[in-house]
């Protein structure tokens, strides 16, 4: 069976600087995927290429053996790439429901079904209780997951995570590694992007690690933190940072 | 499944067809042809911001150019009612598709533009328009068309006897913009347009098709205010370029809805029922002598309501009480 | 038309485009300090070219001499502007760009009405002064002398906030917090102050402008209007909040207006500024001179 994602050899420059350089992944259906790597390893441009916000310098995407590299982000989501962003995007001035019907209009315009779409998903969120308010009145961790319920309400087959878990105290943290889980049980792929690997680890079926804008490594998650190339990625990121 | 999302729309569906048959019986009480002037006047500008809060309250593209649709609706109406003879629904109709295709022709390149670019674009280019008209010979330059007026009727749409049927004309206008937003906010539309303003990126991100969001507000918009044009070219029967294409109505018509609520289903009709007769009124009562108080009037009103209460006055009557801002139980142990 | 005519109507936009870039200026400063237009710029000009006349009116006093009483004056207007509206516009929680457009565009209303309630709809001008209807004559070019004058004091003006944004103290405080308003607030800048400041000093600005104005032009409360679409087109070319794209901005206009007049009726000149704004943004979306 051919892989739901691949990337091919893609590169991404931005006025002279290298962001990705030959990156060649794949996902494969029913996975969840984690992308880490230290900061400026080029995860988030990856991520964002694959999501369709700009197109590659150089490269091919494919998804569902399609070639989606000249496609818009619209597109994208149409042909079941969903995304959630790293500085929420909240609509801020429609309420929570609103805010994930929006994403259910994707599949399907008539106003009954994707009210109830909406509803279906924001109970499989934990977040039914809060249909009713502004989406800016929410916490940022509610902030987070609507962000998640909206991208599930599009129906993707690829959900594109980034950095959902980063910054949320351990509880929220631990809710938040349920709904990845429970969301893959549905039979939806994941690939998430987070810097801190300790979260992720225990998540995903396998990691796939950035470093310099290239893939350094990939594989279970076991081997790959025990890989002394990653452990020196990271630390090399730590040492540049107290420098 | 959410019966108070449905019992609101039903409401304001009721309040609507309430208020609507209210007015309607308003002038078999109120005789006064001044007071039907103003009547006419305000249910003009409440139809008309009311299609203005399409594109800008709705989709956020605030415009202050919509002098532009109004005044093309007048003269698509006045030339082809003087020059060709044909009956004024018809031009009415002809200036509504000209103005809509129009609004789309400039929407390709001018829904690039951010922010402040756009909002100048959309004055610059009714301006260039304004200049043209009054240069242009064939349609009477800046001397403007004279509409002559055959007999009172529905057919040529005239009537020197009485105000009353173009202040019904103007009722069923005002009715019929409020029922299209109203049906557009629970539509791919209107939900559309709302994620379009609050933030574009996103909105792209989950499937909307920004571009033509944008177009098709521009369209529905354009579309009405040109009725509107049509409407008021019929109602004054005399039209020049300043005094249907003027910046003051692209103002008058984002007015309203700023004030009553920008982006609500109330707010522009709110808005023109407090500012339009207030208008006439400081203009009349304090006469000649007070030139400016009406604008003082506005100003200070634009100003207090965009400080003190920005999502316009219609907040105050929200009856859904406002959610407690208290975050979900495990976010606060947290 | 002879190449002479060609050369004199280049020679003048010239000069009344560092004049328009002069009026822009304060628009572009305060942009690009806080991302605020002010559409009640055009107001601000009016308000200023009606202190010039009543200065002339009742003192007699020429429009040189009251323009820097006029830019004093504005400075404090522009700096109460702020503390007293714009401050709370830009803290607005819903609807944040419609509050910034309407909270301003709002004072222009409100200042056009006291205008036309105090002053009249009157056309006033100001009859005779140094430099009023005179002209000079350089190598054949004939010459408005208030034109000529003021767009010497257009580029003084423009030399001296060069050195001040970039020699002063507080020059330098207006710069950082441009790029930066967070960070600054962090050393002990107080925000608001340097943003009452940036509004007084734009304010000034435009001041400056209204006095020299004042000098050839008829001054009436709607007279900003038209002035104020021009600064908008200016700001814009230049890119918004480049002080210095302003001065260039300006002098497009300037050079723009010259050519329209030259080929199209006099009433259309302002169709080749608003043309040439609307083919500059649809090229480039950021204006002429704007970054990314």
């Amino acid at each position: 069976m051919t892989a739901l994602l691949e990337t091919r050899n893609i590169t991404q420059r931005f006025s002279g600087l290298t962001a990705n350089s030959d990156v060649s992944i794949s996902v494969g259906r029913g996975e969840i995927v984690g992308l880490i790597g230290p900061n400026g390893a080029g995860k988030s441009t990856l991520f964002n290429l694959i999501a369709g916000a700009f197109k590659p310098s150089e490269g091919t995407i494919l998804f569902d053996g399609e070639d989606v590299t000249a496609l818009p982000a619209a597109e994208r989501c149409q042909r079941g790439i969903g995304r959630t962003f790293q500085v929420v995007k909240s609509f801020e001035s429609m309420t929570v429901i609103e805010n994930v019907i929006v994403g259910s209009l994707v599949r399907s315009t008539n106003m009954r079904d994707a009210r109830r779409k909406a509803h279906e998903v924001l109970a499989f969120c934990g977040l039914d209780a809060r249909a009713d308010v502004l989406a800016s009145d929410l916490v940022p961790s509610e902030k987070r997951r609507l962000e998640v319920a909206r991208a599930l309400a599009t129906e993707p087959k690829l959900l594109l995570l980034d950095e959902v878990l980063t910054g949320l105290t351990p509880v929220e943290s631990q809710k938040g590694v349920e709904l990845v889980r429970r969301v893959r049980d549905t039979g939806i792929t994941v690939l998430m992007v987070e810097h801190v690997m300790e979260i992720v680890m225990p998540l995903v079926d396998r990691a796939i690690v950035l470093d310099l804008g290239k893939v350094l490594i990939e594989g279970k998650p076991t081997d790959v933190v025990r890989d002394p190339k990653v452990i020196s990625a990271y630390l090399g990121d730590r040492h540049a940072v107290g420098a | 499944m959410d019966k108070a999302f449905i019992q609101r729309r039903r409401r304001d569906l009721v309040v609507a067809a309430f208020l609507a048959a209210i007015a309607a019986a308003v002038p078999l009480f109120v005789k006064d042809v001044y007071v039907q002037n103003i009547m006419v006047l305000t249910l003009m500008y409440a139809a008309l911001s009311q299609s203005w809060n399409i594109l800008s309250g709705y989709c956020g593209q605030i415009s202050l150019g919509h002098a532009l649709y109004f005044g093309l609706g007048a003269y698509t109406t006045a030339i082809l009612f003087t020059k060709f003879g044909v009956l004024p629904w018809f031009g009415m109709l002809a200036g509504g598709l000209i103005s809509a295709l129009i609004a789309m022709a400039l929407g390709y390149p001018c829904f690039r533009l951010g922010g402040h670019y756009f909002v100048i674009a959309t004055i610059v280019i009714a301006e260039i328009t304004l200049l043209l008209f009054q240069n242009w010979d064939w349609a009477g330059a800046a001397l403007g068309i004279d509409i002559p007026v055959r007999r009172d009727s529905w057919l040529t749409f005239q009537f020197t006897r009485s105000k009353l049927p173009y202040f019904y004309f103007a009722l069923a206008l005002a009715c019929v913009a409020w029922f299209v937003t109203w049906w557009l906010e629970d539509s791919k539309w209107g939900y559309w347009w709302r994620a379009v303003k609050d933030n574009p990126v996103a909105a792209e991100s989950l499937g909307v098709d920004v571009f033509n969001s944008k177009m098709g507000a521009a369209a529905v918009s354009a579309f009405l205010v040109a009725i509107g044009g049509s409407f008021y070219a019929q109602f004054v029967s005399y039209i020049d370029p300043e005094s249907v294409m003027g910046f003051q109505f692209s103002l008058l018509m984002a007015l309203p809805a700023v004030l009553g609520g920008i982006g609500t289903l109330w707010g522009p009709m709110l808005g023109a029922v407090i500012l339009i007769p207030l208008t006439e009124l400081t203009r009349s009562y304090i006469g000649g002598s007070g030139r400016g108080v009406d604008l003082i009037v506005y100003g200070g009103l634009i100003i207090a309501i965009s400080l003190a209460r920005p999502q316009g006055l219609v907040s105050l009557f929200s009856r859904k009480p406002k959610p407690a801002a208290q975050p979900a139980r495990e976010a606060v142990a947290s | 038309m002879t190449a002479e005519t060609i050369i004199q109507s280049l020679a003048s936009g010239l000069l009344m485009g560092l004049l328009y870039g002069l009026i822009a200026v304060g628009l572009a400063l305060i942009f690009g300090l806080m991302d605020v237009v002010n559409f009640a710029h055009g107001e601000f000009l009016m308000i200023a070219m009606y202190a010039t006349f009543f200065l002339f009116a009742f003192f007699a006093l020429d429009p040189l001499l009251s323009a820097p009483l006029v830019a004093a004056a504005l400075f404090i207007f522009g700096a109460v502007v702020y503390l007293l509206i714009v401050r709370f516009a830009v803290r607005a929680k819903a609807n944040t760009g419609m509050v910034q457009i309407f909270s301003t565009f709002g004072l222009a209303v409100l200042m056009r009405g006291v205008a036309q309630y105090f002053f009249t709809p009157d056309y006033r001008s100001i009859p005779h002064s140094w430099l009023g209807g005179k002209t000079i004559s350089i190598a054949g070019i004939y010459l408005p002398q208030p034109q000529l004058v003021g767009a010497l004091i257009a580029i003084a003006a423009f030399a001296g906030l060069y050195f001040f944004i970039h020699r002063t103290d507080f020059g330098r405080a207006l710069e950082a917090t441009r790029e930066d308003a967070g960070a600054v607030a962090l050393v002990g800048i107080d925000k608001n102050k340097v943003f009452a400041l940036g509004w007084g000093l734009g304010a000034a600005l435009v001041g400056l402008a209204g006095a020299v104005m004042a000098i050839f032009f008829y001054v009436f409360p709607d007279v900003g209007a038209s002035f104020a679409t021009i600064a908008y087109v200016t700001v814009a070319l230049g890119g918004f909040g480049s002080v210095f794209g302003a001065f260039a901005g300006g002098i497009v206009v300037g050079l723009v207006e010259a050519i329209t007049t030259l080929i199209l009726p006099p009433s259309l000149k302002t169709v080749g500024i608003y043309g040439v704004y609307l083919l500059v943004v649809f090229i480039r979306p950021r204006g002429l001179f704007g970054s990314i």
